[in-house]
């Protein structure tokens, strides 16, 4: 009886071990870091960039419902061109800071965005408005 | 004296008496612990000071409500949530809107749970209601601290107003019965510590077992209004992102899931005597965590809804470590004294499956707050990251997938173990429904054999526990059936789950008004614009043919707040019993654009192409002249329109007077009918700005289109849960009432 017990507890902890390790790669699958442009630019992962919009800079091709845009970093001044397939989030042009997730394009010389998340001027403290839910 | 002309003295009074009610409080009570037998002298000080501790922060939480009744704009927290326009229904909703009054309401709940708290700790009295008050303390020194009472040098006319976001009956329900819940997680804590710190570790758990469920059932309330917020009017989707916000209310209620199994195998088999101690503290201090990660900033730039910092960090930080430590301080040395039973549970047992079960949700819960602390534990690495949806959606397939197994066998093992082969015998009809559903899903659309997998366990968790349920109120009523019922609602859930979230189909569309257009299987056409009409803001008509049902039609919002100039957006959903159609607004082009064309430059209003070929500054006489001599001055914007082939010019006017600086834009006509205005001028780069009435141009909106299969199940399963836990309460109230019978 007592061994049949330890084994069922070595199971356990096996199952455990093994839970842990299948947690631990969904963990750095699914993690998008924050980087700088120039980070970006190297392209090999997901990553998520933020910066402001650049004035005048947007542009959407309604017949391939994709949007052109330069993000500019409030600190470095560097910019990144961006592209993002679908439709045009609401409130972009009041956007104050935009996040933008997705990777980069070599060939085309572009950060292609997955995802956006619109912050806009907002009085209830950082209630951003756009949707995080895809 | 400074300080006191810049705070609103009324409020700031009351809240400052209420700290020294708190200490007189714990003071009382600490005399008592130590009072000889019979000397109750202390313990009525301490009673006396609690009550008017209450009722000062009655006062402090009434004089905001009546100054954002008032609209008393004097008031930094009235300026900074509410204004003139607000309804007096949602000055309510301004109250929890800011991180000051949500600590505050925070902390009224909580004073207010403790009167009743202190009616049910018996013996225990001095100690429970002391730990009980510092937690509230710890609030109500960030409140000292962070003065909702604090005044403006001056007094505005008008305050900034509400966020129209948070302008929803939800706002006013939601946050408050959060709160509730926040604040019933430490009455469990406070039973538990309160037992290790006098040694006493027989009969709390049967005291603080109520409170557990009762924390459990609002929370879980809470939570499900929340989902149902994100998803009926906020158009965020879906009902539930994985967003830091959600995960910290989510995380101590699984947390609490736990620590109700642990108290119920304390009071049934006398097990989990050493865990259940453990199980409050971690239920109590995730709460903290939660508040630290959401209120502290450090998410800021994650989270959808994360408060930014308010400066209050390090005494958050104070208090997490605080309440840790204490907790940990007791625990640890107490632990070898505290009396166990070993585990000689055979392995299919109740026992065992309840000791698996809850390790399972353990690890869930542990899992999640790891995803949502990514950004602290990436803090110091290369760079911040945080975890997307992915990451828990992927992690907690597996978890589901065991608790729905562990559920679906409990309703049939006993205590002592029964053979598999009596087991399953009396599972034979859940097992032959399970089986169906899950052919049912493979011939529907389910193709993965892990989703398959998924819903038989689900489904099995729902009709063995369905069988128990029934068998239950046969025997004895409504009073034994409660603890199946909820795990009939979880197997529920887990169907509702992975059918919405796993197999519902979205896309993304432009309609042109009064043009239909075909989306699998349904034809969808933008019939009208419905202006604003009173409170009612602007909708727009959408007709759906062909959904397998007669045509009918959905409204959704899309409108700018006068205010903000926000863009809103409300979506519309139509529910049938199978599925819900979701239709939320993207982007709404009310087809008279505005154009703005530099010199030569062309540009389309409909079906016309409309070119700006020059400024004509002789329309009455040189423009420029007058405008140095001060007279009204006429500019004309020569256009030349193609429309049909045909081009034709015009020349619409812009008339300044500098002395009084009105603009006049009389409307031309256009051949064939409508109007052209000069909208305006950029002198700037020597635009024209150019605006069109009456000209063919269709209204777009563009939309999201979601149908979201057996959605329905989420919410229905979701109510049985908490039906379920509601009766294992009121059980479990009249339990510990029977107890304080034997104490006297």
């Amino acid at each position: 009886m007592k061994i049949k017990k330890n084994r069922i507890y070595l199971f356990g902890i096996l199952l455990l071990v093994a839970f842990a390790g299948f947690s631990f790669t969904a963990f750095k699958d699914s993690m998008t870091p924050y980087v700088s442009y120039d980070r970006a630019k190297e392209g090999d992962r997901i990553v998520q960039v933020a910066g402001a919009l650049e004035k005048g800079s947007y542009s959407y091709a309604a017949a391939r419902e994709s949007l052109f845009f330069t993000l500019q970093d409030p600190k470095s001044k560097q910019t990144l061109r961006v592209r993002y397939k679908g439709l045009k989030p609401a409130n972009f042009e009041d956007a104050i800071s935009i996040v933008a997730i997705g990777h980069y394009d070599e060939k085309a010389k572009e950060f292609e965005a997955n995802k956006l998340l619109v912050k806009c001027p907002s009085k209830y403290q950082g209630a951003e408005v756009e949707k995080t839910y895809s | 004296m400074d300080y006191l002309s810049h705070i609103y003295l009324p409020g700031a009074v009351a809240l400052w008496s209420a700290l020294i009610f708190a200490l007189a409080t714990m003071w009382g009570y600490a005399l008592s612990l130590t009072a000889p037998a019979g000397d109750t002298g202390a313990l009525t000080f301490a009673r006396r000071s609690y009550s008017f501790f209450a009722l000062a922060i009655f006062l402090t939480a009434f004089v905001l409500s009546m100054l954002l009744m008032a609209r008393d704009f004097r008031v930094e927290y009235v300026f900074q949530y509410s204004g003139m326009d607000l309804p007096g229904y949602y000055q309510l909703a301004a109250f929890w809107a800011g991180q000051k009054g949500s600590f505050m309401i925070w902390l009224f709940w909580g004073t207010m749970l403790g009167l009743l708290v202190r009616k049910t700790t018996g013996k225990s009295e001095p100690a429970v209601m002391g730990i009980y008050t510092l937690t509230l303390l710890g609030l109500l020194l960030i409140l000292v601290r962070e003065n909702p009472f604090v005044m403006l040098s001056r007094t505005p006319v008008d305050g900034q107003g509400l966020n129209p976001l948070l302008q929803d009956n939800w706002m006013v329900i939601h946050p408050p019965i959060m709160f509730i819940g926040y604040a019933a997680t430490a009455i469990p804590f406070s039973f538990a510590m309160a037992a290790l710190w006098r040694r006493k570790y027989d009969g709390w758990a049967a005291r603080a077992f109520p409170w557990a469920l009762g924390g459990f059932l609002v929370l879980g309330t809470a939570i499900l209004m929340g989902g149902y917020w994100a998803y009926k009017t906020l158009g965020w989707g879906g009902y539930w992102g994985w967003d830091p916000v959600e995960n910290a209310s989510f995380i101590p209620w699984l947390f609490g899931t736990v620590l109700i199994h642990g108290l119920y195998m304390e009071r049934t088999k006398g097990r989990y005597r050493r865990a259940n101690y453990v199980l409050t503290f971690l239920t109590y201090i995730s709460v903290l965590y939660g508040t630290f990660l959401t209120r502290s900033g450090v998410l800021a730039d994650f989270s959808v809804h994360s408060f930014v910092d308010l400066g209050i960090s390090g005494w958050l930080t104070l208090l997490l470590g605080g309440f840790m430590l204490l907790g940990l301080y007791l625990i640890v040395t107490r632990w070898k004294e505290i009396p166990t039973a070993p585990n000689e549970d055979p392995m299919l047992s109740r026992g065992m499956f309840l000791v698996l079960g809850t390790i399972t949700i353990l690890i869930a819960a542990f899992v999640i707050t790891a995803g949502t602390s990514a950004p602290l534990l990436t803090r110091f690495m290369e760079s911040q990251s945080q975890v997307g949806p992915s990451f828990y959606n992927r992690v907690n397939l597996p978890i589901a997938m065991l608790v729905a197994f562990l559920l679906a066998f409990v309703p049939y093992l006993t205590w002592k173990g029964n053979p598999a082969s009596e087991i399953l015998r009396k599972m034979a009809l859940p097992i032959a429904f399970s089986v169906i559903v899950a052919v049912a899903a493979a011939v529907w659309r389910v193709r993965d054999v892990f989703h398959l997998i998924f819903i038989l366990l689900a489904a099995l968790a729902l009709a063995t526990n369905l069988q128990k349920t029934i068998d239950k109120y046969r025997a004895g009523g409504f009073k034994a059936m409660g603890g199946y019922l909820t795990h009939v609602g979880v197997g529920v859930i887990l169907l509702g789950i992975i059918a919405s979230s796993g197999y519902d189909q979205s896309t993304k569309v432009t309609l042109t008004q009064g043009a239909p257009k075909k989306l699998d299987g349904m034809t969808l056409t933008f019939k009208r614009f419905i202006p604003r009409q009173g409170r009612e803001k602007e909708r727009m008509e959408i007709e759906v043919a062909g959904a397998g049902r007669a045509p009918f039609m959905v409204y959704p919002k899309l409108f700018v707040n006068d205010r903000t100039r926000q863009t809103m957006v409300n979506p519309d959903i139509k529910s049938s019993p199978f599925q819900d159609l979701y239709v939320s607004p993207i982007e709404f082009d009310p087809g008279q654009p505005r154009l703005e064309l530099a010199k030569g430059q062309s540009g389309q209003i409909g079906d016309m192409e409309v070119r700006f070929v020059r400024f004509n500054l002789e329309m009455d006489g040189n423009a420029v002249a007058a405008l140095n001599a001060g007279h009204s001055s006429t500019v004309g914007a020569e256009l030349a329109i193609t429309k049909a082939g045909r081009t034709f010019n015009v020349t619409p006017v812009y008339r300044l007077n500098p002395a009084t600086g009105t603009v006049e834009t009389p409307p031309t006509s256009l051949p064939g009918g409508g109007t052209i205005t000069v909208a305006g001028i950029n002198t700037g780069n020597g635009a024209v700005q150019i605006e069109t009435t009456g000209v063919a141009s269709p209204m777009k909106l563009s939309i999201d289109v979601t149908r979201k299969p057996l959605i329905q199940l989420v919410w229905g399963g979701l109510y049985v849960v908490l039906l379920g836990g509601i009766l294992t309460m009121i059980q479990r109230f009249r339990q510990a009432r029977v107890l304080d019978r034997l104490e006297a």
